[in-house]
């Protein structure tokens, strides 16, 4: 026998002693907020477009980003003052109403208080809203409701026809009417042409109670009405129709604080019995536990990843996983424990083993779950159940090791076992898989199709069947057989990798398809008709009819002990394992977590019977504590969403408003980001890059980056969130910025003073020239008079004038002294 | 709307007053209201002293009125004669009032300063116009001193610019009231 048939069959003995304690409810966290160590009241929710929570507090306005509370300062920080209500309007503007009446916006990271001309009330807050003229409304407890038309501030109170002046919360229509909650009823308002209209809907038209605490949209232009002594209703504001759904008749839970609908379920926070869900489809109400949610729920609300948080006295902010995970315990019994098969059936019902190996049906009865134990007297302590099927009439097909096939009338409980083939009345089942009438079973000794004809609504009829042995599937050792949409066949074997049946031929995927691992535990398929299976080792593979694509724990894999897959209703890939479940998108390949962080605790992932999908697509598993069951929450967001907090120039905050250029001496940049991820926010891997400096990317667990001494540029920071190191698919956030030269290194200044230079040399060297130019004529002009001079200093006249008052007469002269002078030019020329 | 501004003057003139009943009906002892219109090329300012009013304290109703051909003050007879005449049309709108209802729950037979709101119907130039105003008022020995800022649009009231006095007339008028009130 192979190896991982051994594992197998040890783990099963083995199971008991595993588990450990009881853990706590899945998906459920508590964060108190607390200031000098007094618990800090929390008064509302809210969720910014971005998904980011906002709490309003005793203590002013709180950021939630999962791990911890932001304090949102006001721009004076000794102000303080009690939010009541919050709202963002199309125009990303925050609304921050108070118990003092007053309203602040938050801007540049500050709260900053609204002071129209008019004043603002003087009487609590309630809700905001903003209409489809964009005008922005808010409700008061004590003075009616305020609109917003231009810069103008006006009144809708008793003298307009309000029914009442405390105001409760606010609501727009499709038609652009404002439904507003009171203390008498629904007050319908519009602005027609600039007059106010106002409908009252009071118990006289049908409202169960006066007192009105919550209207929310329902879809179709219908609300939820929450009431105070009456439960809740839906209101249709085009038949203007009432219904009082069966559930909410004799209402005698109390106050209704507030309604979320979400997930096709809603959501009800009661003052005094904890929170409700009333499923819309089955009309439905289901309590929860009031030990964790307290007694008293006040505000509701919906994170990007469906999650349902929200606000009690006692424990803070509660989140919960609303629709994404349910624990099915029963009291007492059933001992999950030895649980290793599971089946969902189609009426609702959960089918399991017990220690014993009897059979379990669990049914709910009002709410609850109640268990019917049926014994198969061939099965004893030592003889496991492995597997539980329903076939397409309903009965419960129930495989043992050892003692072979059982198959069960779920109605009357009669109990045959499959006599018809020989091979199987002692056998070993593995699985029991099938598909329309063909129903699959795979064992120790062999595998099997039987074919089930009209007849076998009757478990006493015969059935017809197949046997498949190793020489068409490659071993005799089957783990799963699979048929997918397109009627193929699929085995997974123990060692000889994947076999495929299609029109009677067997084809063979191994080793030689870089399948590494041939022990193939789990096979399903996705929305787009590819195959997906698990292996022993080498984690899963797509198979897309020509490739097979591996994923494993480089890929974002939390384990590669994998039992079981199975596609939800969302198109997701399960992957079961022991720490907890895999979500895969196939289309994006990226993966979200369920485990230990929510709350999820041995998982058993060593039966692969311990796995089974319900009507709805729910997977449901075998725990410990109980059979957890897993939807994906329609249209939720299952990554973390980028976003930079605040960009700080020297530790600085920069305002939003701000150009993004910067001096060439504001160069050191600090860098706040999150991923918001609320399921799980200590998961959050983040990556950056600041493009300009470095185009790689640099993953990090900080939440914070700086950049020194940037030298002059344009940058782009990138910052993108994941749940893995892959990154597949992750959101990101950007900020682009740019920082100048200093003027002295900027092109036009260099070419300024090349100009200038040039010019000065230029005018250096006229200057110099006319200067030389200047030296020259006046040396010139020195020479010419030195000549001129000189000249007229030997002129004749001047000379013999000269010589005729210096010298005596030539005729006096000895003629030898004249002989002598005449031996001198200049003389000899004169004379 | 010459039915709604009938209206209107009715309330003002005879119902609102009358309506006050026996008791703690205060009038204006004297009443300022002046307004200012702070254009780019010029500065524009009248007031008037005839500013009448009562107050019901009980029921928190009021009224307030003036005489539009009372405001003084103008930079030139001129300007008050264009006033008047193109842009009140103080002949054919002789008033404008305000009257209303307290929002605020205050005991104002008990002395101390107040910030209140009163919401009312704002009349000028024969155009009701619902408002909010913010007043302080501060009560002393049965006395109440009413001082108040706001604006008012005049495309709100139908008041007209003609294109060339754009540069010297402001689309939103400032104005202040000041009264004193006894029984």
């Amino acid at each position: 026998m192979s190896c991982s048939i051994t594992r197998f069959f040890s783990t099963l003995l083995l199971l008991p002693f595993v588990f450990g304690a009881a853990a706590q409810r899945p998906g459920y966290k508590y964060f108190k907020l607390e200031k000098d160590n007094k618990t800090v009241k929390i008064n509302t929710l809210f969720k910014n477009h971005q998904g980011y929570l906002y709490a309003g507090t005793d203590n002013g306005l709180y950021k939630f980003d999962g791990e911890k509370y932001i304090n949102i300062y006001f721009e004076n920080a000794e102000y303080t003052d009690t939010v009541t209500a919050i709202f963002q309007d199309r125009q990303q503007k925050i609304w921050v109403g108070f118990k003092s009446g007053r309203i602040a916006n938050i801007i540049n990271k500050k709260l900053l208080y609204f002071n129209p001309e008019e004043g603002t009330p003087k009487k609590k807050i309630t809700a905001f809203l903003q209409d489809r003229e964009n005008n922005i409304w808010f409700s008061t407890n004590g003075e009616g409701i305020y609109y917003m038309k231009g810069n103008r501030i006006f009144l809708i109170n008793d003298e307009d026809g309000l029914s009442d002046l405390n105001i409760s919360s606010l609501a727009l229509a499709g038609n652009g009417d404002v439904l507003a909650g009171s203390d008498q009823g629904i007050n319908i308002c519009s602005i027609k042409n600039g007059k106010k209209q106002i409908t009252v809907i009071s118990p006289k038209q049908g409202l169960p109670d006066y007192i009105v605490t919550a209207v929310v949209p329902a879809g179709n232009n219908t609300f939820w009405i929450g009431l105070q002594d009456k439960g809740f209703c839906l209101y249709d504001h085009v038949t203007k129709k009432i219904t009082v759904p069966p559930a909410a008749n004799n209402w005698n839970l109390g106050q209704v604080n507030s309604l979320l609908q979400a997930q096709q379920v809603l959501w009800i926070a009661t003052q005094h019995n904890g929170l409700y869900r009333f499923s819309i489809a089955a009309n439905k109400l289901d309590s929860l536990p009031k030990e964790n949610t307290g007694a008293t729920t006040v505000s509701l609300l919906e994170d990007k990843q469906g999650n349902i948080w929200l606000t009690s006295p006692l424990f803070g902010l509660v989140r919960t996983p609303g629709e994404m995970l349910k624990l099915i315990t029963i009291p007492g019994s059933p001992d999950f424990e030895h649980v290793h098969a599971i089946l969902s059936a189609k009426n609702g019902d959960i089918w399991i083993n017990d220690y014993n190996n009897d059979l379990i049906r669990l049914f709910e009865k009002d709410g609850i779950y109640q268990a019917k134990k049926i014994k198969i007297p061939a099965l004893t302590v030592k003889t496991d159940i492995t597997s539980l099927y329903q076939d397409i009439y309903e009965n419960i097909w129930v495989g043992s090791m050892g003692k072979g096939l059982f198959i069960v009338d779920p109605v009357s409980y009669k109990i045959r076992s499959f006599k018809e083939n020989s091979l199987f009345l002692n056998a070993g089942i593995l699985s029991i898989n099938g598909r329309g009438n063909s129903v699959f079973v795979s064992s120790l000794e062999g595998s099997m199709l039987v074919q089930l004809g009209p007849g076998n609504a009757d478990i006493e009829k015969p059935y017809s069947f197949t046997n498949y042995n190793s020489s068409s599937t490659g071993t005799n050792y089957i783990y799963n057989i699979f048929k997918d949409s397109r009627n193929r066949i699929w085995f997974a074997t123990d060692g000889n990798g994947l076999t495929l049946l299609q029109q009677d031929n067997f084809t063979y995927y191994n080793n030689k398809d870089q399948i590494k691992d041939g022990h193939i535990f789990s096979i399903t398929e996705d929305k787009s008709g590819h195959i997906w299976f698990s292996t022993s080792g080498a984690g899963i593979y797509k198979f897309d009819g020509q490739h097979f694509t591996n994923y494993t724990v480089a890929d974002g894999l939390s384990d590669l002990n994998i039992s079981v897959l199975k596609t939800d209703s969302a198109g997701n890939i399960i992957i079961v394992h022991k720490l907890g479940l895999d979500i895969l998108n196939p289309a994006t390949g990226s993966i979200s977590y369920l485990n230990n962080s929510q709350g999820i605790t041995k998982i058993n992932a060593e039966d692969l019977g311990a796995v089974t999908q319900d009507s709805s697509g729910r997977v449901m598993v075998s725990t410990v504590s109980g059979i957890l069951s897993y939807s994906f929450p329609e249209n939720s967001l299952q990554k973390p969403i980028a976003l930079i907090e605040s960009v700080q120039l020297f530790l600085q905050d920069i305002d939003d408003d701000r150009p993004k250029i910067f001096r060439h001496d504001e160069n050191n940049f600090t860098f706040n980001y999150t991923g918001l991820y609320y399921s799980d926010p200590e998961t959050v891997y983040y990556q950056y890059k600041l493009e300009g400096l470095d185009n790689n990317w640099v993953i990090t667990k900080d939440r914070s980056k700086n950049f020194p001494n940037l030298e002059p540029g344009k940058y782009t920071f990138r910052i993108q969130s994941s749940l893995n190191k892959t990154f597949k698919n992750a959101d990101e956030a950007v900020y682009t910025f740019i920082i100048k030269k200093a003027f002295y290194k900027q092109a036009w200044f260099i070419i300024l003073c090349i100009i200038l230079a040039a010019a000065l040399l230029y005018w250096y060297i006229r200057i110099r020239e006319a200067s030389l130019k200047k030296i020259e004529r006046l040396r010139q002009e020195k020479i010419q008079f030195q000549f001129e001079v000189l000249r007229n200093q030997v002129n004749p006249h001047f000379l013999f004038n000269s010589f005729n008052t210096s010298y005596p007469p030539l005729k006096m002269i000895p003629k030898w002294r004249l002989n002598t002078w005449n031996s001198y030019p200049i003389f000899s020329g004169i004379l | 709307m010459v039915k709604t501004v009938l209206l209107c003057c009715f309330a003002v003139a005879f119902l609102i007053p009358g309506g006050f009943g026996q008791a703690p009906v205060l009038g204006t002892k004297s009443g300022t209201i002046t307004f200012s219109s702070d254009a780019p090329l010029e500065l524009i300012k009248a007031s008037s002293k005839e500013l009448r009013g009562k107050f019901d304290i009980t029921k928190k109703l009021f009224a307030f009125t003036v005489n539009i051909n009372s405001f003084t003050g103008f930079n030139s007879p001129l300007q008050r004669e264009h006033f008047n005449e193109n842009y009140m049309e103080s002949v054919q709108y002789p008033s404008a009032s305000f009257s209303g209802k307290i929002i605020e729950d205050i005991d104002f037979t008990k002395d101390g300063s107040y910030t209140i709101r009163a919401k009312g119907n704002l009349l000028i130039h024969g155009v009701v116009q619902e408002r909010i105003i913010k007043s302080d008022l501060v009560v002393k020995d049965g006395k109440i001193n009413i001082s108040s800022n706001f604006t008012v649009l005049l495309v709100d009231h139908n008041i007209p610019i003609p294109k060339v006095v754009h540069e010297k007339l402001a689309s939103e008028i400032k104005v202040e009231v000041k009264a004193d009130l006894v029984l």
